[in-house]
């Protein structure tokens, strides 16, 4: 809530990591998708990438976050626990936008009925607004 | 006991960091609610194994991974349908199907699953830090002595995945003090390995480390050397790698 927009289709898309506000995107992702592969040199390159860009607490801090999600992916698709109704509601075109709908794990979500969809409509416009106020009511005075 | 350490790593280390390692490691040793030190650090030695078996590579080249049949490369110390279950969930999580889920349960147990599930994904992740680091793997620990407890929650219920979890609020009873750090309901990605709550503890323990406590997810603006957008930017490519609709 910092007020910055970041574009998300970064995640899926090298193309849009330029473009995606957010600091040195290419070379996180870079490091990220060499993390998960299997290929030691690709991994060797990325972090030097990282070192030299970010600097050693960047990069143990990108190497935690990536090991997390290597984690978290197994612990929600080995239990198959489906997608919580209000980020069914509040994702829904994210996750078209980005193409996650078409992974395997979709079906362990129910389609989202009627109702959710039309608050899905009504909430999303005004859902990041609100928590940015909410965010600015907590912080500090 | 070997204890992990990063002493000699090629970067600093945070303390935290280590310190969360040394106490997932302390856990792998010991007996669990339904698995033995010995078999718990077994699974460990299959999560290692899984990388370059012959036969999840195969599986992970098929259309279907559920077409190949064989026998998995490593020290096979456990239940076949435990060593399978082990190699699938490091080696190919994406295509995890419940119709597999549902026989290793019948196989094993659902909480024994669970369990067994937390092993893994602590080897998973301490292992991923470490490669990713450039510092060589963790010795396994030795194992500890002492038998399971046993002890199954008595408000787990089936909450719509593959396991059944413990419910957030009253319906939790007081097993629902697992989720007393959280603003809110708990979300199904924390409630998933609540059958098993040890096992949902150490996972939020190195989560805390790994990303950021359950408190500090509402901050939008919290990070460290890397920033909220950063962090989030490296999640979501990770779990996109790994076509993790969660």
């Amino acid at each position: 809530m910092t007020g910055r927009w970041v574009d998300a289709a970064a995640v899926t898309s090298d193309a849009a990591a330029a473009t995606s506000g957010v600091a040195h995107a290419a070379t996180l992702l870079a490091f990220a998708d060499a993390v998960v592969g299997s290929d030691d040199e690709a991994l060797a390159r990325a972090r030097a990438a990282v070192l030299h860009e970010l600097g050693p607490a960047a990069l143990v801090d990108a190497a935690a976050v990536a090991s997390n999600f290597e984690r978290m992916v197994r612990v929600a698709d080995a239990t198959g626990i489906p997608l919580d109704p209000p980020l069914v509601m509040l994702t829904e075109p994210l996750r078209e936008e980005l193409g996650i709908n078409r992974f395997g794990a979709a079906a362990n979500t129910p389609p989202a009925s009627a109702a959710l969809r039309l608050a899905g409509r009504v909430v999303r416009p005004v859902a990041f607004p609100l928590l940015r106020l909410v965010q600015r009511l907590r912080r500090p005075r | 006991m070997d204890t992990p350490s990063y002493a000699t790593a090629p970067v600093p280390v945070r303390d935290d960091l280590g310190a969360a390692h040394v106490r997932a490691w302390h856990d792998l040793a010991r007996p669990g609610t339904w698995w033995t030190g010995e078999e718990r650090v077994a699974i460990g030695s299959e999560v290692r194994a899984a990388a370059t078996c012959a036969l999840c590579r195969s599986r992970r080249d098929a259309l279907s991974p559920y077409t190949v049949t064989g026998i998995h490369d490593g020290p096979g110390r456990l239940p076949g349908a435990a060593i399978d279950a082990v190699h699938r969930i490091t080696s190919d999580p994406a295509r995890l199907a419940r119709p597999w889920a549902s026989g290793v349960i019948a196989a094993i147990g659902d909480a024994p699953y669970v369990e067994l599930l937390g092993v893994v994904v602590t080897v998973v992740a301490t292992d991923s830090f470490c490669r990713a680091i450039d510092v060589p793997l963790h010795a396994l620990p030795a194992p500890l002595p002492g038998e399971p407890t046993r002890a199954r929650p008595a408000t787990a219920r089936d909450e719509g995945a593959w396991v059944p979890s413990i419910p957030s609020g009253a319906a939790g009873g007081s097993e629902a003090d697992l989720y007393d750090d959280l603003p809110g309901p708990a979300p199904n990605v924390i409630r998933a390995l609540s059958l098993v709550p040890d096992a949902l503890r150490t996972l939020k323990d190195l989560g805390g480390v790994h990303y950021m406590t359950t408190a500090e997810m509402t901050d939008l603006t919290h990070g460290r050397a890397i920033d909220r957008a950063q962090i989030e930017l490296i999640a979501g490519r990770v779990s996109a790698l790994r076509e993790c609709f969660y």
